[in-house]
């Protein structure tokens, strides 16, 4: 049975998952989640997903969820098939891909996804305005860590080493969004940039950029 | 060569390591970085951990950093001994499993450590934001709550084997009711789930 994915179309996590089905060419049914009418918290969805948080998974009745798991999940899955390499498995450049991974929740992830809520989301879900100062404060955080990887990514292609791996895709979505709020950090480094021109040129981010579609082809 | 960790004893992130390093029953040395006078932010240091920030490990040359990506790799090279089945192997339940990890850090640390800063950590002069902190243990509370209905069908959280996901609330988990937080002890799933994992030597030893 074709694989489920639940989620809001645009939804930024979901496209995190989306990313890696396309990578691997695994065929897939989107199931639109309302998000503005809060289909992802009634008692249907919590049943799937008890955070009421998007995406989840109905792989032929196997339910997972969190957008980094199901993307291991399906690189692990398929492995064999579309690109490879993307869960190195050699122990140490597996440990590394892990630290790539985390590093990208700790630094990357909290302060982007901050600012994108507060500059973008804060209107649209709460008719609040944004609190510029806070705002500021999570770009300088956030500055201060896009300054490391310019240096990782001076020395190397992608964040394990030459080869593309999950850990850096993982990164597209809240970063994609960071010139819509104002912020524009990672064209003023230039290996930054090189290396998020790269990964967001990749076929799966193209596929996934505008919305989230079922795919049954490839 | 032995395993040289540079952290700080009795910091989160460093006795993360230290519950996995004892549940392997691995040797290790740990090296006091003087986080007091910035040893962390010094040039000396961002050459093995650049975002300036403890622990890293260093096994025989070979460096590395994140707690949790420092356990991974230790539960991983030395699976043949100690405490077994921390990383599940099969398809499935190691999806199950990074599915918990992820819960860890996204769904509880990210609510937890905001709160703990906030109560323990605020610079010198500055005043708990207690209105701040209220919310906090809120938005915390709301999360434990998901906890206790998953732990109600289940007896750890990747399924009913204690994985590395248990054993990674440690750090944060047994400073919250310093914080003002009692959920672990209050939601009975949680509660039965948290004395299991905190009575463990591991724990014991490092707390």
């Amino acid at each position: 049975m074709v694989l489920k994915l639940y989620t809001y179309f645009n939804s930024i996590n979901g496209k995190r998952a989306a990313i890696t089905l396309h990578e691997k060419n695994v065929p897939f049914e989107l199931h639109n989640i309302d998000l503005f009418a809060g289909e992802h918290k009634a008692p249907a969805f919590l049943e799937k997903q008890p955070f009421g948080l998007m995406p989840y998974i109905d792989d032929d009745g196997f339910i997972l969820y969190e957008s980094r798991a199901i993307s291991l999940y399906i690189a692990t899955k398929y492995a064999d098939q579309g690109t490879q390499g993307l869960v190195p498995t050699e122990p140490k450049a597996n440990a590394l891909f892990h630290q790539a991974v985390y590093s990208e929740i700790t630094n990357i992830e909290d302060p982007a996804n901050k600012a994108v809520v507060e500059k973008l989301f804060k209107k649209a879900l709460a008719g609040l305005d944004p609190d510029e100062e806070y705002y500021q404060k999570l770009i300088t955080n956030l500055d201060s860590k896009l300054d490391v990887y310019e240096k990782i990514l001076s020395k190397q292609k992608y964040l394990v080493g030459n080869e593309v791996t999950l850990a850096d895709l993982h990164h597209i979505p809240y970063i994609s969004l960071l010139p819509v709020t104002g912020c524009h950090s990672v064209d003023l480094r230039p290996n930054v940039a090189r290396w998020f021109k790269d990964i967001t040129s990749r076929k799966s981010w193209q596929a996934v950029k505008d919305g989230i579609k079922s795919t049954s082809t490839y | 060569m032995v395993l040289k960790l540079y952290g700080v004893a009795g910091w989160g992130s460093t006795n993360r390591i230290l519950v996995i390093l004892r549940e392997k029953g691995v040797p290790y040395e740990l090296h006091e970085v003087d986080t007091k006078n910035k040893e962390h932010k010094s040039a000396a240091f961002r050459e093995k951990q650049p975002f300036g920030l403890t622990p890293y490990l260093d096994d025989d040359g070979f460096i590395l950093y994140e707690s949790r990506a420092i356990s991974y790799y230790i539960a991983a090279k030395y699976a043949n001994q100690g405490t077994q089945g921390l990383i599940p192997t099969d398809l499935k339940a190691n999806a199950l499993f990074q599915q918990a990890l992820s819960n860890e850090l996204c769904n509880f640390d990210s609510f937890a450590r905001p709160l703990i800063l906030g109560v323990l950590y605020q610079p010198q002069g500055v005043e708990v934001d207690h209105q701040a902190v209220d919310k906090m243990i809120s938005a915390l509370d709301e999360q434990l709550d998901v906890y206790d209905k998953i732990l109600s069908k289940q007896r750890y959280l990747a399924g009913n084997e204690l994985t590395l996901a248990d054993l990674f609330h440690l750090t944060s988990g047994a400073v919250l009711p310093i914080c003002g937080y009692h959920g672990l002890k209050t939601k009975p799933n949680v509660a039965r789930w948290w004395n299991e994992i905190s009575s463990r030597p591991s724990w014991q030893a490092t707390k």
